[in-house]
């Protein structure tokens, strides 16, 4: 069973780019695939393991894809380290959003759409850092090591794919840890983890870093590879709302769901949607996400590992919604 | 070893203990009963700092321990054991009782003190795998009992263990914290069945509308004037 994911990985890094490499127009597609992904994976960081489920990963997305541009272009900082800091910089836009932890479900949800909002008005009005609503144009592309060239697009896919693998190995980390079961353990009760000794605030703040972590570091990755930016593209609501639905469409509170979730759908879109319906094909996102939560609400991933069991109507197990009334 | 000195606390507006005291001594089992509303587990949340005092004071071994994180507490030693089965339901027996060794220092000793409670609960030992919301309701309270005990704690509260539960799995629980006091450790028992309760009891506490309306020792009580003032009190309540 372990050897199955190994295989995978080893696929995505050796016969892909052998399958696809001389293929710009997929392989870019692919790209981009992955960069929800890894956006999705990080909402996941919080939404799956946190129990937290937010609508506002486009400020964490927007303030690394800001923070690494400028580094970059106006510092000279070495674009793969102005990503690091793109990511510490998400990092430490979250800690601004600290204060909506003390809300629950929803209310969380709603706060944290809005600090989004906020920054996005923010890289708007600041117009001396960030160029405002012009954007920043030529932003320095992924460099040059070791005589490979990242930027081009089979390198641009073997960074996003490792930026990915790594974020997989800290969502596994993370949760067969103590952290994780404890996490777990929060979504039932928190008062519960309380009173035996788990400091659940810390450890919720401590999961909203990480996943806003890595947001920056997919959106520093984005901006060097499109490299092009302005706040409504950068703060884009679709950052914050292709996640929720590639998790719920993948399979809610599963590693493999919002990957799966979001790779699919947005191939879907970009391949078949697009060309069937070129005007407004992003509605296709809601019935995608209508039909699955109707005929398998615990996503695709059961839809696939289970391809022979008969269509019956799935295990009732409680909604996130119930969870987070019942937690309320 | 704990004190509580007229602790005031409530929820928001609304108030629930009023100047209350009591001393829980090491070693002996502290009962406390009262009526429904009197702010038993009030108390409780409070002493876990799950509430906050707006006046008074607590302090175990002499140290305040009032409006502290309920994190720092239980690393203090003092647990609760909640009432109502506050288990983890998704999560198997086994990993709610390693949820009970999430406190740094308790992890080392983990795994001792896991086969410790599979030792004290049979039971659980058998259901390890299985899910613990699909427990009945007296092996949920064997859960929440044997997380508690895998913080090495050394002041136990537990609020009404035998709430809802079939007398048989009574008899079961007071077993347990019949060996428990046996052990030496201090707990603090809430509990309505105050005939059970007595019978473990070293000092007993009446609460009564967020006081104290009655301190003796254990063997001072007299059940039928202990009855007396828990029904009298109902009574005026209402």
């Amino acid at each position: 069973m372990r050897a199955f994911p190994i295989a995978i990985v080893a696929a995505c890094y050796l016969v892909v780019p052998v399958v696809l490499g001389s293929n710009d127009y997929i392989l870019s597609l692919v790209i981009a695939a992955l960069t929800l992904a890894a956006i999705a994976l990080s909402w996941a960081l919080l939404g799956n393991l946190g129990g937290m489920v937010s609508f506002g990963h486009a400020a964490f997305f927007g303030v690394g894809a800001y923070t690494s541009a400028l580094l970059a272009k106006d510092l000279g900082v070495p674009v793969f380290l102005a990503m690091l800091a793109g990511g510490a910089g998400a990092a430490l836009a979250s800690v601004v959003t600290m204060p909506a932890l003390r809300l629950r479900g929803p209310y969380f949800a709603l706060a944290i759409l809005a600090y989004a909002q906020i920054f996005r008005i923010l890289a708007n009005q600041m117009t001396g850092v960030t160029g405002g609503a012009g954007g920043i144009l030529s932003i320095p592309p992924l460099p040059t090591v070791f005589g490979f060239d990242f930027s081009s697009k089979l390198g641009a896919y073997l960074v996003i794919l490792t930026l990915l693998v790594l974020g997989i190995l800290a969502y596994k980390a993370i949760r067969d840890s103590y952290w994780g079961l404890a996490l777990k353990a929060m979504h039932d009760s928190e008062d519960a983890t309380r009173v035996i000794g788990v400091p659940s605030t810390r450890l919720k703040a401590a999961m909203l870093v990480v996943s806003a972590f890595m947001a920056g570091v997919a959106g520093a990755f984005n901006a060097h590879v499109i490299g092009f930016l302005e706040p409504d593209y950068a703060f884009a609501g679709t950052w914050s709302v292709i996640p929720v639905v590639a998790a719920i469409f993948g399979g809610y509170r599963t590693l493999s769901g919002p990957i799966l979730g979001a790779l699919v759908i947005y191939l879907l879109d970009q391949l078949l949607f697009k060309t069937l319906m070129p005007q407004g094909h992003q509605i296709m996102f809601g019935v995608l996400l209508g039909a699955m939560i109707l005929f398998s609400p615990s996503g695709l991933l059961p839809l696939l590992t289970k391809p022979f069991a008969r269509f019956k109507p799935a295990k009732r197990t409680p909604t996130p919604e119930k969870r987070h009334a019942a937690a309320a | 070893m704990l004190e509580v000195d007229k602790l005031r606390a409530g929820y928001g507006a609304i108030n629930i203990l009023w100047d209350l005291s009591l001393t829980i001594r090491e070693g002996q089992t502290t009962v406390i009963v009262g009526p429904n509303g009197a702010g038993k587990t009030t108390l409780l949340r409070a002493i876990m700092g799950l509430i906050k005092a707006s006046r008074g004071d607590i302090r175990l071994n002499g140290r305040t321990t009032a409006n502290r994180a309920t994190w720092d507490i239980v690393h203090d030693g003092v647990i609760m054991i909640p009432e109502g089965r506050l288990v983890f339901r998704d999560m198997t027996v086994e990993d709610n009782l390693m949820m009970g060794a999430f406190p740094r220092h308790c992890r080392k000793g983990a795994k001792q003190n896991l086969a410790q409670v599979y030792d004290l609960f049979p039971r659980l030992a058998e259901r390890r795998h299985q899910a613990a919301g699909s427990l009945s309701g007296g092996e949920a309270q064997m859960v929440a009992m044997g997380r508690g005990l895998m913080e090495e704690p050394k002041v136990v509260l537990i609020d009404e263990p035998s709430l809802g539960l079939a007398p048989v799995v009574v008899d079961e629980i007071f077993r347990i914290i019949a060996r428990l006091k046996r052990e030496g450790r201090t707990i603090v028992l809430v509990e309505q069945n105050t005939h059970r309760a007595l019978a473990v009891a070293d000092h007993v506490y009446l609460m009564r509308s967020g006081q104290v309306a009655l301190s003796e020792p254990a063997s001072a009580v007299n059940l039928d004037r202990l009855h007396d003032l828990y029904f009298a009190a109902e009574a005026a309540g209402a």
